[in-house]
């Protein structure tokens, strides 16, 4: 029982991602510079990164490159990932290196419910928190203080440092799936719509990051891409074919200030199990019960609540705790008073209803920012702690061995695989036709009716071992199993179980860090989520899924580097290609396949091998896209960026060989520059009064006209020659009248 | 210049679309432009022409609006990071269909010069079905046009563009382009990476387009 209190100082964690965690919810976007410092590892652009680069053997590289670039290959030749499992190597190598993938992680954590008694939820709304006590401990699940150790499968443990859950209410649960049908695009509009708040809202804080991120070098993940994937990430709804938000365990809690608290916890035990309350027949209401007696320390005698809760501990066994809280509420003046930290896991609905949005707008109003006491906040992080270390993590290390065991195993062997086989032959015979969709081949356990599988067969059983290995963070089992049985559902045609199989095993692929020494096959990844896709999209409809296991692949290839980069890339086009995003999206879809062209680098430190000239492009292509949906300021940084990269291709800085090329270009810095000043309220007319009294963008536009015209008056002859005689006719044209509008 | 002469080509077609081609036609008509490049990346030659085969006019009708045909050089400038890195791992001088842009389907094929040249032929089929279906969903805003443009099918040789067919249609076209090209580039008031204004040379890249593409 180790407190959070002595737990957290002990060292700096080393990765980021907890750090990230952390300043997020302070706001959103000066994560920038931590991103970018995680990505520029990869770039040669920086001094202390090209080191690496060039003292890489060249002869060693392989022209094929086809798996690793450089930093890649540095990487996975230490020899910290030959070991299979020792020590943790994740916390060296990929969570430190690429916070993206933390983020992918921590998306996918277990859920607790929160199933509280009328007078706990009365006691904490005393405190502010309307929403009751799930919404008072809902942020401190996400980030557990201190380090969480996990067996896997094979019987080794590792420490991760940014391990949490999602507390959720489960009066909340059931209700969400009845309102599904009608409002089943509706997660991507309110999506599209929170970016488009975010970028209203936080344009200064935009404005105001986006030259950092030139300074660092290059940009990782935007902080809008970064906002989309975690809104993505967030906005699924509990669904049958799929057990991340199904509740691994609930946490039962009364107060101290219940009369009848026994009798209370029975009756909430089994209005959860069997009452109004109970969870929808496709989940598996096998989960863990805790229970906890919230003590009022203000008005009731700790005795009593200690007799009560040693009488609890006798009931109930050890999933128990004793969570001592003050009941007065607290308000920013007062001495201990510590701000809640804001959740980073929002859906976009609520999102949008205004849940986070407290942050910026409120300064000392106590309708905003809920505060609370150091010693509540001490409380609740043991609270969550000893809850998740304790009994939760346990919980499911044994589940996912007993299923193993039980299920798996039987599956694995060659007599299982017979069997199976067999049994589905012979059931396909009996029922006649295997096409016919009433009786569907297989083991016939897929209810066609109600979509799902019933969660005691065998399918569903192993589909959540799978998730909760996936949760568990043992990639390897994750998708070992997801393997096993994403041929089942399109045998049984429960399609969305399928896709669903096919996106979380090429994502456990992905996330596996031994597989990212070994080669794996890129073929058989790209493969893998183009049936996911597919079965999401064209046999289910289902845009949001399809959305998310895109857009994790996009993320989770362009990580791993090489030439799976150009693979996300290619992700990233047919998300805009599918149409799936919005204006705002598109244009962030847009930035990510620049992202992902650029950050392929030169192999073994030669010249070729990069994508410059693409990235440029897509970031010219962005530049035109963010004007259009009316935002000069994040235009003007898609521009600067494209002209970053294209610096280093071009002969002549700002020159285009090609004159259509350099008269569009021209023209998008022309509307950018006018559409930028007009936002600021500047007339087309006084732009040259904008221009001295402007800040960092403009000077920098400016210095890249002088650039341009300079180079066209002093053009090195063997280009001069090539160039002179449309284009030149064309870039005269162009240039006069921004000549007259500088000059004037 | 480009720009100039497809949007006349296109004024000219619109209103007589549907009287002058025959369906057979717009199955398989094939968009090209083609570009050399100088060593340097300066474009020296450039032209976009349509398909003769099967019935096709020999004008290009590329998915970009009117406005957008800058992307022709976006793309093909693009390309060259693939050309970069091809040249070093494949032996011979033409290259082959080495990149595509997706968004619009857009091949691109490479061939090398020893004195350093590029030629770089863009083509694009026509819509296809499949992308047909897609766009229809919401295409970008790039391709604002793409969606409306006639659905043709891929069962022809030349709407197929990584078809061994092809690529061998494009070999010759490369090699006849490249022997017109020595010829042009020997002529001694040419020097090395001037813009070739030839006419000859012209004609002769609109016939080797017309024989083999």
């Amino acid at each position: 029982m180790t407190s959070p209190g002595d737990a957290a100082p002990v060292k700096p964690p080393p990765s980021l991602s907890r750090g990230v965690a952390r300043s997020t919810s302070k706001g959103r976007f000066p994560e920038g510079p931590e991103s970018t410092h995680s990505i520029d590892a990869e770039l040669p652009e920086t001094p202390t990164a090209t080191s690496p680069t060039t003292s890489l053997p060249t002869a060693t590289e392989l022209p094929v490159r086809s798996a690793s670039p450089h930093a890649r290959s540095v990487r996975s030749s230490t020899p910290q990932l030959a070991r299979s499992s020792l020590g943790s190597p994740f916390d060296r190598n990929i969570d430190g290196s690429d916070d993206t993938r933390s983020l992918i992680i921590r998306a996918f954590s277990p859920a607790v419910a929160i199933f509280a008694s009328e007078d706990t939820d009365e006691l904490v709304r005393n405190k502010g928190f309307q929403g009751g006590f799930s919404e008072l401990i809902r942020p401190f699940g996400e980030t557990v203080s201190g380090k969480v150790v996990i067996r896997d499968s094979v019987g080794s443990s590792r420490a991760w440092e940014d391990y949490g859950v999602r507390f959720m209410n489960l009066r909340g649960f059931g209700r969400i799936p009845t309102g599904r049908e009608s409002a089943r695009d509706s997660p991507l509009a309110q999506m599209e719509e929170v970016l488009a708040k975010q970028l209203i809202t936080g344009d200064n804080i935009l404005g105001a990051s986006l030259p950092s991120k030139d300074v660092l070098g290059f940009p990782g993940t935007s902080p809008l891409s970064k906002l989309l994937l975690r809104q993505l990430l967030s906005s699924t709804r509990p669904a049958p074919h799929e057990t991340f938000s199904h509740p691994v365990a609930s946490v039962i809690a009364i107060s101290s200030r219940n009369t009848a608290p026994l009798e209370t916890l029975r009756q909430l035990y089994s209005e959860s199990s069997s009452g109004h309350s109970r969870l929808p027949d496709w989940v598996n209401q096998e989960y863990l019960r805790y229970y906890v007696l919230v003590h009022d320390e203000e008005r009731d005698d700790i005795t009593e609540s200690t007799k009560l809760y040693d009488q609890m501990k006798r009931h109930f066994g050890l999933h128990c705790h004793l969570l001592r809280l003050r009941s007065s509420q607290c308000v920013v003046t007062d001495d201990d008073s510590v701000q809640v930290p804001t959740c980073e896991w929002l859906s976009p609905m609520e999102h949008l209803s205004g849940v986070g949005e407290a942050e910026t707008l409120v300064d000392l109003g106590t309708d905003g920012t809920p505060y609370l006491f150091d010693s509540d906040v001490t409380a609740i992080k043991t609270f969550v702690r000893e809850l998740i270390v304790q009994s939760v993590i346990p919980f499911m290390e044994n589940r996912v061995a007993v299923w193993n065991d039980q299920v798996a195993s039987r599956r694995r062997g060659f007599s299982g695989r017979l069997v199976s086989m067999m049994g589905r032959r012979f059931a396909g015979l009996g029922s006649g036709s295997r096409s016919s969709g009433s009786g569907p081949g297989g083991s016939g356990n897929f209810d066609p009716a109600l979509n799902s599988y019933s969660p005691e067969t065998p399918e569903a059983i192993l589909r959540k071992m799978a998730d909760f290995a996936f949760m568990l963070r043992d990639f390897k089992l994750a998708s070992s199993t997801y393997e096993m049985i994403r041929s089942d559902f399109g045998n049984d045609k429960a399609w969305k179980y399928h896709a669903g199989a096919h996106e979380m095993c090429a994502v456990s692929t992905l996330l596996n860090p031994l597989s990212m020494s070994a080669k794996i096959k890129l073929e058989n990844i790209d493969q893998m989520f183009e049936t996911a896709c597919y079965s999401y999209l064209t046999r289910c409809s289902d845009a949001t899924h399809a959305l998310r296991s895109l857009s994790l692949a996009v993320e989770l290839l362009k990580s791993r580097g090489g030439s799976a980069t150009e693979s996300a890339a290619k992700w990233a086009m047919r998300v805009m290609d599918f149409g799936l995003v919005g204006p705002v999206g598109n244009v962030l879809f847009t930035e990510r396949v620049a992202a992902c062209y650029a950050s392929k680098t030169p192999a073994g430190g030669a010249k070729w091998g990069a994508r410059r000239r693409k990235a440029g492009m897509w970031n010219i292509l962005a530049a035109d896209q963010w004007l259009k949906v009316g935002q000069p300021t994040m235009a003007s940084g898609s521009l600067e960026e494209a002209e970053r990269l294209y610096a280093e291709v071009l002969e002549t800085e700002g020159v285009f060989p090609m004159p259509e090329m350099q008269r569009f270009v021209d023209g998008l810095r022309h509307a950018i520059k006018v559409g930028y000043l007009e936002s600021r309220g500047f007339g087309a007319h006084d732009e040259t009064a904008a221009d001295h009294s402007l800040g960092t963008e403009e000077t920098s536009e400016k210095l890249d006209k002088r650039n341009h015209r300079r180079s066209l008056i002093g053009l090195p002859g063997q280009l001069d020659a090539g160039n002179l005689n449309i284009p030149t006719s064309g870039r005269d044209t162009e240039n006069q009248p921004n000549d007259d509008f500088e000059r004037a | 210049m480009l720009s100039y002469q497809s949007r006349a080509a296109l004024d000219v077609l619109i209103p007589s679309t549907p009287c002058v081609l025959s369906p057979h036609s717009q199955l398989s008509k094939m968009s090209y432009y083609f570009t050399i490049l100088s060593p340097t990346d300066t474009p020296i030659f450039n032209i976009a022409f349509g398909t003769s085969k099967g019935g096709g006019d020999g004008i290009a009708r590329f998915r970009f609006p009117d406005t957008a045909q800058y992307m022709n050089q976006f793309i093909i400038h693009s390309s060259l990071d693939i050309v970069e890195e091809a040249q070093w791992t494949n032996g011979g001088m033409y290259l082959k269909h080495i990149d595509t842009y997706p968004p619009a389907t857009a091949y691109i094929s490479a061939f090398l010069t020893p004195s350093g040249a590029r030629f770089l032929l863009l083509h694009q089929p026509p819509q296809l079905p499949s992308s047909g279906t897609s766009g229809s969903l919401g295409s970008s805003s790039l391709l604002g046009s793409s969606a409306s443009t006639t659905r043709a099918s891929s069962s022809s040789v030349a709407a197929n563009p990584t078809s061994p067919q092809t690529e061998e249609a494009i070999r010759q076209f490369m090699n006849e382009i490249y022997e017109s090209y020595v010829k042009t580039a020997m002529s001694p008031f040419y020097k090395q990476g001037m813009e070739i204004k030839s006419p000859v040379f012209r004609t002769r890249v609109t016939a080797a387009g017309k024989k083999w593409l």
